[in-house]
């Protein structure tokens, strides 16, 4: 298991980015309550993906309500990953399967790990 | 029609302060600024962005696809030039008259415009010059670089939009507003140059679906390549994530690089864009990564021969 993080770390209602040897793209990390939900930092906008942050770590939009590519404004719901606007409309991110074990730590599960 | 360009883009934003720390950043001042009003960004001639939220009262209707561009306003070159904007497309369009002597319509695609009497400074910056065999550009003693040079950005040089409708949007802008067609990449759509303005393009319109409809990127002329260069350092080094570039384009020749924003559409520094009159004929060729670009680098940490990582780490 990969430790991306301790859920302490991140804000709640925020995202983060890490880098995660053997993977070619960051994975974002939001936070939501006790809950994360992991994603690739791939827009599905055109092929091979693009990153989507403006500066370093910010995913979301203003409200804070989507994930945002910040490179044409595409949208995307935090729990199921779907484009809700912008470019890449009925396209979806890349789901990162994250678990928080005991000590509360914010782990990639192994299959993951693997691709 | 004695067009030069636009003088302003509006926008519409969810996240004012963002823009605000990425627009200074970028290298604008801002102008009768607040976090909660938003206000203006201008480079060195007087042209810039106007930076609003989303929901502000005094904004044109927001585009259905949620871009956040509102308006773009195009500086003509007097009011004569005003005036004829105003009688071709009164023909077949409410162009209404502000009390501030601007025009406000709309194109055929619902893309809200404004005309004015342009309020742009001329400018008497020299550009970056070079030195080569032959021909030496900087007096002896003058030097080409130094890490803390100035890189403003000099004027509003282009705006890139999502165009769903592209062949009615072309005819729009090339038979009723006068705009040269410079070149085109087929399948995808063509570059504008107004009349009164040399430069290779203001307007460069992609083809989309209508659920795209928007700005895909604006920006903004350097004085070189150079000011470029440094400027998108600075951009990299303070952590701001590039889209692309840097790097020169083939059609325009203008140096690039691209930066993702917040607001909701890429932000590029350009600089020694062609120029072009009504002798040039335009060239045509299929949009691809060898068409877009004579060549393409890659930032990376500085770094010198003489220890640290290796080249690529």
């Amino acid at each position: 298991m990969t430790v991306l993080c301790r859920l302490d770390d991140l804000p709640d209602g925020g995202a983060r980015g890490f880098e995660v040897p053997g993977l070619d793209c960051k994975v974002i990390v939001v936070r939501k309550g006790e809950r994360v939900h992991g994603w690739r930092d791939f827009c599905p906008h055109y092929k091979g993906g693009t990153p989507m942050a403006w500066k370093r770590d910010a995913y979301l939009n203003g409200a804070r309500t989507h994930i945002a590519c910040h490179a044409h404004g595409a949208w995307f719901d935090i729990e199921t990953g779907a484009c809700v606007q912008g470019p890449c409309l009925g396209r979806r991110l890349i789901r990162v399967p994250l678990t928080i074990d005991a000590a509360g730590a914010v782990c990639m599960r192994p299959r993951e790990e693997r691709t | 029609m004695q067009i030069i360009g636009p003088d302003s883009l509006v926008f519409g934003v969810d996240d004012v302060p963002a823009c605000h720390e990425f627009l200074t950043a970028y290298g604008l001042a801002p102008q009768d600024y607040s976090p909660e009003k938003g206000g203006h960004f201008v480079s060195l001639d007087g042209t810039g962005l106007e930076i609003r939220r989303r929901d502000d009262p005094s904004l044109p209707p927001a585009l259905k696809t949620g871009n956040m561009l509102r308006m773009q306003v195009l500086g003509v070159v007097d009011q004569a030039a005003l005036d004829a904007v105003a009688a071709e497309l009164g023909k077949d369009r409410q162009v209404l008259r502000l009390a501030d002597g601007s025009l406000r319509t709309q194109d055929d695609q619902g893309f809200e415009l404004s005309f004015r009497v342009t309020t742009r400074r001329q400018l008497d910056l020299p550009a970056e010059k070079v030195n080569a065999p032959g021909d030496l550009g900087r007096k002896p003693n003058q030097l080409g670089v130094w890490q803390d040079m100035p890189t403003d950005p000099r004027t509003l040089s282009h705006v890139v939009l999502f165009v769903p409708d592209i062949e009615p949007a072309v005819a729009f802008y090339r038979d009723r507003l006068g705009f040269r067609i410079t070149d085109t990449f087929i399948g995808t759509g063509p570059f504008l140059r107004p009349q009164a303005n040399p430069d290779h393009h203001t307007h460069f319109f992609i083809r989309t679906p209508p659920y795209m409809q928007g700005c895909e990127h604006l920006a903004f002329h350097m004085g070189g390549p150079t000011e470029l260069m440094l400027a998108g350092s600075k951009m990299i080094k303070a952590g701001f994530e590039s889209f692309w570039g840097p790097g020169r384009h083939k059609f325009g020749s203008n140096w690039f690089w691209y930066f993702k924003s917040p607001l909701g559409c890429n932000v590029e520094f350009d600089a020694d864009m062609d120029t072009h009159d009504d002798d040039w004929i335009p060239r045509e060729t299929p949009m691809g990564a060898e068409a877009a670009q004579a060549f393409l680098f890659q930032h990376r940490d500085k770094w010198a021969p003489s220890g640290g990582p290796k080249p690529g780490q």
